[in-house]
């Protein structure tokens, strides 16, 4: 580390371009999480459905997408993404990098909620849905009703837990050039070579966001989550939290 | 044929799964035993050795892993410290590295879970009939936990094959980069993606079904 590395963190200008990059990262990940919870809510609702056209292509997209690098979903949208709209929106559409970005975020962020949706569904006791059918009300009824509205509250804590692995996840959208925190941050230390320094402070503001967000969390836990269900969260949780 | 593209360019491609498998694997020993040592430090009756896993666990999974592989790729060289004086090898062990760090702090969690799930009587008869807490743990304590982490640890082993695409970005002739370069030789982006979507599923499809097999087979034993 040189001497003169530090200083350079007394000018507001620095901050200022840093703060540009969080209030990207947060973008990024409000619009991913958007985005991805009601596509992911009709996944898992596809993936239990009696019907096999319905729960086959919802089982495939599911297991499919997680099973693949976030980064490749990024890297692929951020180069064909203009194309794939072209047909939609004309041929002089261009994606802007920001909305590829959260396209390939979203991607997989859904197919994780959708399993976490499913665990809460599933970990129900069956009672539930069988007191309501017996009570005359249809499928739908049900699960609007009676079977999301507790499934959701057990999923909370679950689900603010993925949205911290969404926050670090934006750090892959810089990849694809859209300004976010690290990519700022790369910017700095480029110009100033103090790669060390900008590093740290990039990583302790990741840490400080994403730490206080987990433990939000767990004061969530809204009502009494089953113990089959919080077990299931957990495996999936620990299989998509660290990508 | 989907991704017949990967024939087209064999050097590029089953190179770049070669390296992706090479990284997962070393990724993968490092994070076991660096997280086995770390959740033994958590369960630890020594309050501070518990202090330091926790914070290792807390800093790693809070924290992006492309800025942990930034570090160690271009940080840690500026303090004097170099995996290799050849750059590709710097950047390849710089990518192990990384994800040994990363997923450590995962396994630490899975496992640390493991060891507290261990009956605390049976801790505490081993203790009282005169093995040490070294002996405790080699003898009586670890040997229960492996059996009920393997699921889990089959899990954060699949997220490691894929978060392998990170090393991408450092500059690691990895799969995804593979991709990438032949997108940007051919245009053919479709197919150069669907290869390695195609080769990442190849890796990450059979150990899932392992895991879930796994799962089973423990479900069925206890």
């Amino acid at each position: 580390m040189r001497p003169d590395t530090w200083p350079m963190f007394l000018n507001p200008a620095i901050w200022g371009f840093l703060f540009e990059g969080l209030r990207e990262t947060i973008y990024i990940a409000l619009a991913s999480v958007a985005v991805s919870f009601p596509v992911g809510l009709l996944f898992a609702l596809g993936r239990l459905s009696r019907r096999r056209w319905m729960r086959w292509p919802s089982t495939f997209y599911i297991e499919g997408v997680r099973a693949l690098p976030v980064l490749l979903l990024i890297a692929y949208f951020g180069i064909k993404g203009s194309a794939l709209f072209r047909p939609i929106f004309g041929q002089d559409f261009e994606l802007p990098l920001f909305w590829a970005g959260v396209l390939g975020l979203s991607m997989y962020t859904s197919a994780v909620l959708a399993e976490i949706i499913r665990a809460g569904i599933v970990s129900l006791p069956r009672g539930q849905s069988e007191a309501a059918r017996a009570l005359g009300l249809s499928h739908a009824q049900t699960m609007r009703s009676v079977i999301l509205p507790q499934a959701l509250r057990l999923m909370v804590p679950a689900m603010m837990a993925q949205l911290t692995t969404v926050i670090k996840d934006t750090s892959l959208v810089g990849t694809i050039g859209v300004f976010e925190l690290l990519r700022q941050g790369r910017t700095i230390y480029t110009q100033f070579f103090n790669p060390v320094e900008v590093l740290l402070i990039v990583a302790t503001v990741y840490f400080v966001i994403c730490f206080a967000l987990s433990r939000a969390s767990r004061r969530f836990e809204l009502g009494y989550t089953p113990r089959a269900a919080r077990i299931k969260i957990q495996d999936i949780a620990l299989r998509d939290q660290a990508a | 044929m989907p991704g017949g593209i990967a024939f087209e360019f064999p050097q590029l491609y089953f190179t770049g799964l070669w390296l992706t498998i090479q990284i997962s694997v070393l990724g993968l020993l490092g994070a076991l035993v660096l997280g086995t040592l770390v959740a033994v430090l958590r369960v630890s009756p020594i309050a501070p050795l518990g202090w330091i896993g926790a914070a290792y666990v807390e800093f790693f999974r809070n924290t992006p892993l492309v800025a942990l592989l930034f570090f160690l790729f271009l940080g840690l060289p500026l303090i004097g410290l170099r995996f290799s004086t050849d750059t590709f090898e710097n950047i390849f062990r710089a990518a192990a590295v990384g994800m040994g760090l990363y997923h450590g702090a995962y396994v630490a969690e899975v496992v640390r879970g493991g060891l507290l799930g261990v009956d605390r009587g049976q801790i505490e008869a081993a203790r009282s009939l005169g093995l040490s807490y070294a002996q405790m743990l080699r003898y009586v304590q670890l040997p229960q936990t492996f059996r009920s982490v393997i699921p889990p640890l089959g899990n954060i082993g699949i997220a490691l094959v894929k978060n392998t695409s990170l090393a991408s970005t450092i500059g690691v002739a990895e799969l995804l980069y593979a991709a990438e370069i032949v997108e940007s030789r051919t245009f053919r982006a479709e197919e150069a993606f669907i290869a390695a979507t195609l080769l990442y599923l190849v890796l990450t499809i059979p150990l899932g079904i392992a895991v879930n097999a796994l799962e089973r087979r423990m479900l069925v034993a206890r």
